[in-house]
């Protein structure tokens, strides 16, 4: 017990003991007692009260304590988290103060500005910070932005090559947080967007978009004083290529194309592909005529020269049209629109040349222009007709089948033959669809024929070369339900010339689906006996200028005879075409002719008058029987569709 | 200068001897004070003698936890004094109680009684249970300004709490409150108040309260607290929960702390009902009392109210909190004796033990409730 406490209780002592002592002096021991045992008791309870609430105090304390480390451990975690967070994000990080002090920066940021991981960053500022980046050459770009109270973003170019995005964004009590991506990939990917947009994929030369625009500023420094001049390319015998040798082929041709017409050009000349196989040619200030001419001989020679395509020599040509501004044209439209002509023309006089725009071109032009829209047209609005003439059998006199024959029924042009519209049909694809309609549509009208009655329809050398014909052929008998037996193909000579081979292999897988394969207008030709033994022709059928000059040129008959004998010792069928006079049939009937076709008998007429046909004649008529021509027929020559 | 003529009378009462009073007896004293526990307060003429000895005097004074006197503290007698000013006027009001709700305006009501321009303090006795001391300290001040001094106490009930009396010139009764308002410029009046408690234990937060009635505390019942803490002593309540006082402060001024006692517990509700109001939000602490400490703390209020130091007869009003009795046991002498010998043999003594003190704060001047502290109000006449 401390001195105080002892003077404490002397005190209590000394005054329990006057208490207890009377006014006599006495001392009331009873009383004493009493005073005493209740300050024992008073004392004991204070101290009994200090040590709970100790005890109490001391387990609240470690409660508290207990909570606080707990608190304090969900603060490690979530700071943890947080840390985890922040240097997982994609972007860099900084939390600025208002002077521009990082508060806290995650490694990424550290990574982008190549700073090692291990900066000190905290409280310094970040202009220190960025000083010591090796790669960031201009950071004042994005220190100005710092004290601004709006958001911002700008871009950083690194020293690597880099691009940041950095954004800024001020924080309502002040300071920042400021991220930072490396945007490098987006990037690149816009400016290939933007070069995609204005180039061609395959050849990587400028597109249709760049050429008009080069042209436009061309046109506007030549409008200055001077030139411009526009070269339209088309390539010749390119879809031949694709159609042979299939489109890989196609576009290894494009680039080597594409390649020695870079080789052509001056540095201030713009070449561009169109699409297909149309390509154009820029060329500024053009020092003269003779250079433009100089230009396009070249061109013409260099895309001539061979190529090597997948181990296949390939040989192309190139047309080319050209137009000068200011006197062919003053603007892109019009300038374009002139070489157009130009290489229009060039085309119908004959490919692998180049021609200069001249005014007296557009008239031709137009008129061409106008055939094929309305050929398009005709083919969707069902314009187009099949007639059929009849193939008669000599011995006995029967109608073996018909041949179909194209018709183009124009509400604006009249019955149009296919001499007027056959040729464009080709040079623009169109001959494509229109062949496939014309196979389907025969084999339609066949199947409704009586049986046997043949079909015989003509093969243009496109469609002879196109891998769609097989599934086509196949898919029109499917369709139509006639037999192959019934269906017989006729190909030119013509069509057999180039490469043959492969024409070859049509014809045979054409007589595998069971079709029966014809040559057409034999002799006019150049090596016509090597095919023939090359491949089994079930007929052939001779041209009809032979039968025309029979009775009149003596070496008529002598052809006519020898073709029929080759057939008879082929085991072919001899068919003449264009038979016009009795006469011109009993020579031919003479010379073992086992098939004719002409005026004579019928000329071609629509579907519908087949069966008018075959009841007036009979497909198994006696062999006495003799036909007579109609009386009401129109002379003149039956212009038969000839689709190549 | 001249020379002061109060004077001032000590006396007592027990019930065998009856009054007392000094040799120099003044039958002309203006005021009589007295203190008694409710025992004596309900027996014997006690009243009507006192009456018959003074006859010109108002006649005030309260039930106790244990009075003061020129003795030792009691509990079986009457501790009084019989005041004679000499210019000093004197006037006194009285207000029954009728809802404990209406203690602002009972203040208020006492206040207007009492209001006047020399008037220089008000010295208030007040039932003990059924008026809310602090709000009847702000009914006083509000009527009565900020220079007017209010000291006083609430009335006791020993450790019993059941009921207390005041009397205003009639038998002490309960729901009562008597307020003595001294007038002239010659009157000097100095206060002092002292606590000595400690606080301990870990800061709480007052999370759930409404006025006077504390519900909880950091999310838990206010009543589980105090009954860990107080333990067996705990059947005691509300008494014993005295030993634990709470420091109540607003987290934003940290140094504007008040003591609240425990008045009342609600154990249905598991609420203290405290003497004064506690926001909730504000973070509160118990407190305890070392015997040593609550000596300094009384022998501190003393200390107050003699600075600046007054010559003459003076009347000190010693009122202390019935807590501290509890708490001290025979010990509390200590306190008292404590306060005598500062206050010198030249003043005479008179308080209580009570359930609620009211005096100027010692730094702020402003008049208050306070809790578990000593006040001391000197009194004299320049």
């Amino acid at each position: 017990m401390s001195e105080s406490g002892k003077s404490e209780l002397h005190k209590l002592v000394a005054k329990q003991l006057a208490k207890a002592t009377g006014s006599s002096g006495e001392l009331d021991i009873a009383l004493l007692g009493r005073l005493m045992s209740t300050a024992y008791e008073e004392m004991e309870h204070d101290r009994r009260r200090v040590d709970r609430a100790n005890k109490l105090m001391a387990e609240e304390l470690n409660e508290l304590t207990g909570n606080l480390e707990r608190a304090a451990e969900d603060l490690r975690v979530q700071n943890e988290r947080f840390e985890a967070a922040l240097d997982n994000m994609s972007q860099g990080l900084c939390l600025l103060d208002s002077e521009g002090r990082i508060i806290v920066c995650n490694r990424r940021f550290l990574r982008i500005y190549g700073l090692p991981p291990d900066t000190t960053v905290a409280d310094r500022p970040i202009a220190e910070i960025l000083a010591a980046s090796a790669i960031l050459e201009r950071p004042e770009s994005y220190l100005e932005l710092i004290p601004a109270r709006n958001g911002a973003t700008l871009h950083q170019e690194l020293n690597d090559g880099r691009i940041i995005l950095v954004a800024h964004e001020p924080l309502a009590g002040g300071g920042s947080v400021d991220t930072f991506e490396d945007v490098t990939e987006r990037h690149r990917a816009e400016v290939r967007i933007a070069h995609m947009a204005r180039h061609d994929p395959l050849t990587d030369l400028p597109n249709r978009v760049l050429l008009r625009e080069r042209l436009e500023r061309a046109l506007l420094r030549a409008a200055r004083g001077g030139q411009c001049a526009i070269l339209c390319l088309d390539l010749d015998r390119f879809k031949t290529v694709n159609d042979t040798l299939g489109h890989p082929a196609g576009d290894a041709l494009l680039q080597g194309v594409a390649g020695r017409l870079r080789e052509c050009l001056r540095n201030t000349d713009t070449i561009a592909r169109l699409g297909g196989d149309e390509f154009a040619l820029v060329v500024e200030m053009p020092p003269s005529h003779d250079h433009l001419r100089e230009l396009a001989a070249r061109l013409v020679e260099q895309i001539a020269r061979p190529y090597d395509i997948h181990g296949h020599k390939v040989i192309i040509g190139v047309t080319i049209g050209i137009a000068v501004s200011p006197q062919d044209g003053l603007d892109a439209a019009q300038l374009t629109k002139s070489a157009d002509i130009a290489l229009y023309c060039a085309k119908t006089k004959g490919r692998g040349c180049f021609r200069f725009y001249e005014p007296q071109m557009g008239e031709l032009t137009r008129e061409r222009y106008s055939l094929e829209q309305d050929l398009r047209k005709a083919l969707l609005a069902g314009e187009l007709a099949l007639f059929y003439q009849p193939l008669i059998n000599l011995r006995p006199r029967r109608i073996n089948g018909f041949e179909a024959l194209l018709r183009w029924n124009s509400p604006e042009r009249g019955l149009v033959m296919p001499g007027a519209f056959v040729p464009l049909a080709e040079e623009t694809g169109l001959i494509a669809p229109i062949g496939e309609w014309l196979i389907r549509q025969a084999c339609r009208d066949a199947a409704a024929w009586p049986e046997p009655l043949k079909l015989a329809v003509n093969l243009s050398a496109g469609q002879l070369k196109s891998h769609a014909l097989i599934p086509c052929v196949q898919a029109a008998l499917d369709s139509s339900g006639l037999a192959p037996a019934r269906l017989e193909i006729e190909i030119t000579e013509s069509a057999l010339i180039a490469d043959t081979e492969a024409t070859l292999l049509t014809l045979r897988r054409l007589k595998d689906l069971g079709v029966s394969v014809s040559m057409d207008d034999f002799g006019t030709g150049y090596s016509s006996l090597s095919y023939l033994r090359r491949f089994p022709f079930d007929k052939i059928k001779i041209d009809r200028s032979f039968v025309k000059d029979l009775g009149q040129r003596p070496d008529a008959i002598a052809i006519v005879r020898a073709v029929t004998g080759l057939c008879s010792g082929l085991g072919m069928q001899a068919t003449a075409e264009g038979v016009e006079s009795e006469e011109q049939l009993a020579v031919l009937a003479g010379e073992r002719c086992t098939e004719v076709q002409g005026y004579l008998f019928s000329e071609a007429r629509p579907a519908e008058a087949v069966a008018e046909i075959v009841a007036n004649f009979g497909f198994a008529a006696a062999e006495e029987q003799t036909f007579e021509p109609r009386g009401n027929e129109a002379s003149g020559r039956s212009a038969r569709a000839r689709l190549s | 200068m001249r020379v002061a003529d109060m004077h001032i009378d000590p006396l007592t009462w027990n019930a065998t001897r009856g009054w007392r009073p000094s040799a120099d007896r003044n039958d002309d004293a203006g005021l009589v004070l007295y203190f008694g526990g409710n025992e004596a307060l309900s027996s014997g003429s006690w009243f009507e003698d006192l009456r018959s000895l003074y006859p010109q005097a108002y006649l005030l004074g309260c039930s106790t936890g244990g009075q003061i006197g020129a003795g030792e503290l009691g509990d079986q007698d009457i501790a009084a004094v019989a005041v004679r000013f000499d210019s000093t006027r004197l006037r006194l009001a009285a207000q029954t109680v009728e809802d404990p709700a209406r203690s602002r305006d009972y203040g208020a009501a006492l206040g207007r009684q009492l209001a006047g321009v020399d008037l220089v303090a008000v010295f208030v006795l007040s039932d003990g249970l059924n008026v809310s001391g602090s709000e009847l300290v702000v009914g006083l001040v509000a009527t009565l300004g900020s220079t007017v001094r209010i000291s006083g106490g609430l009335a006791g009930d020993g450790s019993r709490f059941c009921h207390t009396r005041v009397g205003v010139n009639e038998f002490p009764q309960s729901r009562r409150i008597a307020a003595l308002g001294l007038y002239g410029s010659a009157v000097r009046v100095s206060y002092g108040c002292g606590g000595g408690w400690e606080n301990f234990g870990i800061p709480r937060k007052v999370t759930r309260s409404e006025g006077n009635v504390l519900f909880e505390l950091d999310g838990k019942p206010a009543l589980d607290l105090y009954e860990r803490y107080l333990g067996d002593e705990a059947a005691g309540m509300p008494g014993t929960a005295l030993f634990y006082p709470l420091k109540v402060w607003d987290p934003a001024h940290p140094d504007r702390d008040v003591v609240r006692a425990v008045l009342a517990v609600d154990r249905q509700a598991r609420s203290v009902t405290l003497a004064g109001d506690v926001v909730q939000g504000s973070r509160a602490q118990l407190m305890r009392g070392e015997f040593n400490r609550l000596v300094e703390g009384a022998a501190e209020a003393a200390r107050q109210a003699l600075s600046p130091p007054m010559t003459g007869p003076r009347l000190a009003l010693v009122v202390s909190c019935i807590a501290r009795r509890m708490l001290m046991g025979q010990r509390t002498e200590d306190e008292i004796q404590a306060v005598a010998d500062l206050l010198g043999v030249d003043t005479v003594r008179l308080g209580f033990y009570s359930y609620g003190e009211i005096a100027p704060h010692a730094t702020s001047g402003a008049c208050e409730l306070h809790n578990q502290t000593m006040t001391v109000t000197l009194i004299s006449e320049a």
